[in-house]
């Protein structure tokens, strides 16, 4: 955790030195905001980087932001993680390779039965349920354009 | 003037524009609990729908739309932790983790209650202030309005921790939103800023997939992880005395929710700021209310306060907006000035004739504003007991729908897969944010006020050189911005146990 934690602090340093470095080639008035941002954020995130690195940490953190759950064990939590993760990425993959009209009722059915298993039945229903819903919201009242996929403008569809 | 008021309520009451009216308000209902599609882009969509309404109708029609959207977009954020609006975002941080406490039903009637309190407070706002804020906000040019902003990240960084090492990263988050808000097209000189040379972030990085990315995302992931339903094993809640409770919790913290409002009106008054602002102002307001360290440590983790201020001041900035808009044709926002079209195409210019002339037409719109909330809130009671049973339902039955709704909110951003990947992108940077203890309010904060401040900090240094920095009113604003940073030290340094005095 602690490890995890001067590398996040490590990447807040890296990220403010990149925009310190790639502004000061610009115009003033292109660099003033940026520069006026990046250098404070630069000091703060090195003070904090040595705080923790000394053990110096402030003890009264966590204020105004959710806490995610502690109660399951750290191998399952890395399981699960990578898993929704990987769910995730494989959306947006069937998005670039189907699109949305085409990828909403497969996620939902793929989701459904092997990561919640739920009945083939239930599933299938579920899914064409979602699509029906999909296509009257999204596509025939709101009129979103959404974009084919890659297979479809490959097969001309 | 009664005489107009008056009026103005029968304009209302007309059977066809109380039906268009309603017919807005179901559209706004829709639009309020779909992540992305936001209020202002509806309000664009249906314009084209008022070309044959006389204008009492056409505003009943816009308004009843537009205010409702506001409402409702706070149940997605309770229930899923997906704001539905942008201007939901606040909701989410107090109100998700009720849900989890099996409070859903607490916490929406929290919600709503107080977002109808903040609506009524915003179109008493509206019909009062007109002859009075004139002068206010011609006195706040450039200056005044870019220290506001700086003043409204340093409410919710100061937060961020009781000593000087805990709001270390307060800074840090506002500073890096502020530095997101940087990329793109530098608006003065049209010089293109950390573009990495992809032609989708020439326009900046858009509010709505960074913003569904950053709540949606880790609340989903933490779904997954927990097994369970949002509520856990805990037993049902009592729903409706839930709700109940809520709307008692409304009156219990009646003051709070009032100060919320105004808060919320000044807000919307001052051109460019915005609800995304007034929430977060608010949350703040009610963090710092909170009368010792003990006290404030139940927010973001579940305090029905966190869930009144944001809920109030959402809705009363709607009153607050519309009053430059229809006082001086000045509109306090992107909806607003969509709506100033509205006035064009019904051909009224906003201005001293609305005082005069369409005084009667004016006050449709507080009642429009007021009737519209009322007639929400009457309904989202009735079906809040249905609502927060989704709590209660196996994650793995609710994840992949609120993905769909995610994923589709982000994507009518641009239209293009880009926007899935910076939710993504900003999924992850938001997950390790809550691992590592980053607060990320004020990393949101500073996104959405990010080209406001640098649009204000150029002008008045163009305009004054440092000499803005000397600004009577801008003195002022320096002096509150010290005492807001420096109020939790204050507050501490009170509550510390004094030493026993030995003779």
């Amino acid at each position: 955790m602690r490890k995890g934690a001067v590398i996040f602090c490590g990447f807040l340093i890296a990220v403010s030195g990149f925009a310190i470095f790639t502004a000061t080639g610009w115009s003033f008035k292109t660099k003033l905001f940026p520069l006026s941002v990046a250098i404070p954020l630069l000091i703060l995130s090195t003070v904090q980087l040595i705080l923790m690195l000394l053990g110096k940490e402030a003890t009264d953190e966590g204020a105004m932001d959710v806490d995610f759950t502690t109660d399951v064990p750290p191998e399952i939590v890395r399981r699960r993680v990578v898993g929704v993760f990987c769910w995730i990425v494989g959306f947006i993959a069937l998005v670039y390779l189907l699109g949305f009209p085409w990828t909403t009722p497969l996620f939902i059915f793929l989701y459904l039965r092997f990561q919640s298993e739920v009945s083939w039945a239930g599933a299938l229903a579920s899914a064409a349920v979602t699509w029906g819903c999909f296509h009257l919201l999204f596509q025939s009242l709101v009129h979103i354009q959404f974009e084919p996929g890659v297979i479809q403008a490959w097969l001309g569809l | 003037m009664f005489e107009a008021f008056i009026d103005g309520l029968l304009l209302v009451l007309q059977w066809k524009a109380f039906s268009l009216m309603l017919v807005g308000m179901a559209l706004g209902f829709c639009v309020g609990l779909l992540p992305g599609i936001g209020g202002a882009a509806t309000l664009a969509l249906m314009i084209p729908f008022i070309f044959k309404m006389s204008p009492a109708e056409a505003f009943a029609f816009l308004l009843g739309m537009h205010s409702v959207a506001a409402t409702t977009g706070d149940i997605t954020s309770v229930l899923f932790g997906v704001p539905g609006e942008a201007i939901s975002a606040a909701t989410v941080v107090d109100g998700y983790p009720m849900a989890k406490k099996g409070e859903a039903g607490r916490a929406l009637g929290a919600a709503l209650m107080s977002s109808l309190l903040g609506a009524l407070i915003g179109a008493f706002a509206l019909a009062l202030a007109i002859p009075i804020v004139r002068p206010l906000v011609l006195t706040f040019g450039s200056p005044e309005l870019f220290m506001l902003g700086i003043i409204g990240i340093s409410c919710i960084t100061s937060l961020s921790g009781s000593s000087a090492r805990g709001q270390i990263k307060g800074f840090a988050m506002g500073l890096l939103g502020l530095l997101v808000a940087t990329i793109g097209q530098e608006r003065q000189s049209g010089s293109l800023r950390f573009d990495m040379g992809l032609m989708y972030l020439w326009d900046g990085l858009d509010f709505v997939p960074v913003l569904v990315g950053i709540f949606a995302i880790p609340e989903i992931i933490d779904l997954a992880v927990r097994g369970t339903s949002i509520a856990g094993d805990r037993p049902p809640e009592n729903l409706s005395a839930g709700v109940v409770e809520g709307v008692k919790d409304t009156f219990r913290h009646f003051w709070l929710v009032f100060r919320c409002s105004v808060v919320g009106v000044f807000v919307g008054i001052l051109p460019g700021a915005g609800g995304g602002v007034a929430q977060w102002m608010a949350y703040a307001h009610a963090v710092q209310s909170a009368k010792d360290g003990t006290d404030r440590a139940g927010f973001g983790k579940g305090d029905v306060r966190g869930v009144l201020g944001p809920g109030a001041a959402n809705n009363s900035k709607e009153g607050g907006e519309l009053i430059p808009t229809v006082a001086f044709g000045v509109p306090g926002s992107g909806a607003m000035a969509i709506l100033l079209s509205g006035f064009l195409i019904m051909g009224i210019m906003p201005g001293p004739d609305m005082l005069t002339k369409h005084l009667a037409l004016t006050f449709s719109m507080v009642w429009t504003l007021a009737i519209a909330n009322v007639i929400t809130v009457i309904l989202c009671l009735a079906i809040l007991d249905q609502l927060a049973k989704l709590t209660y339902v196996r994650g793995g039955l609710i994840i992949p729908f609120v993905l769909l709704l995610v994923f589709v909110g982000s994507y009518t951003a641009n239209g293009q897969i880009a926007d899935l990947i910076v939710t993504l992108i900003f999924g992850v940077l938001s997950y390790f944010m809550v691992i590592f203890g980053w607060p990320r309010p004020p990393f949101v904060l500073g996104f959405v006020l990010g080209k406001v401040i640098e649009t204000y900090l150029f002008i008045s240094m163009t305009r004054y050189g440092f000499g803005w920095l000397t600004h009577p009113i801008v003195v002022g604003l320096i002096v509150l911005m010290a005492i807001v940073i420096a109020y939790p030290y204050v507050q501490q340094h009170r509550q510390r146990p004094r030493e026993p005095v030995h003779a």
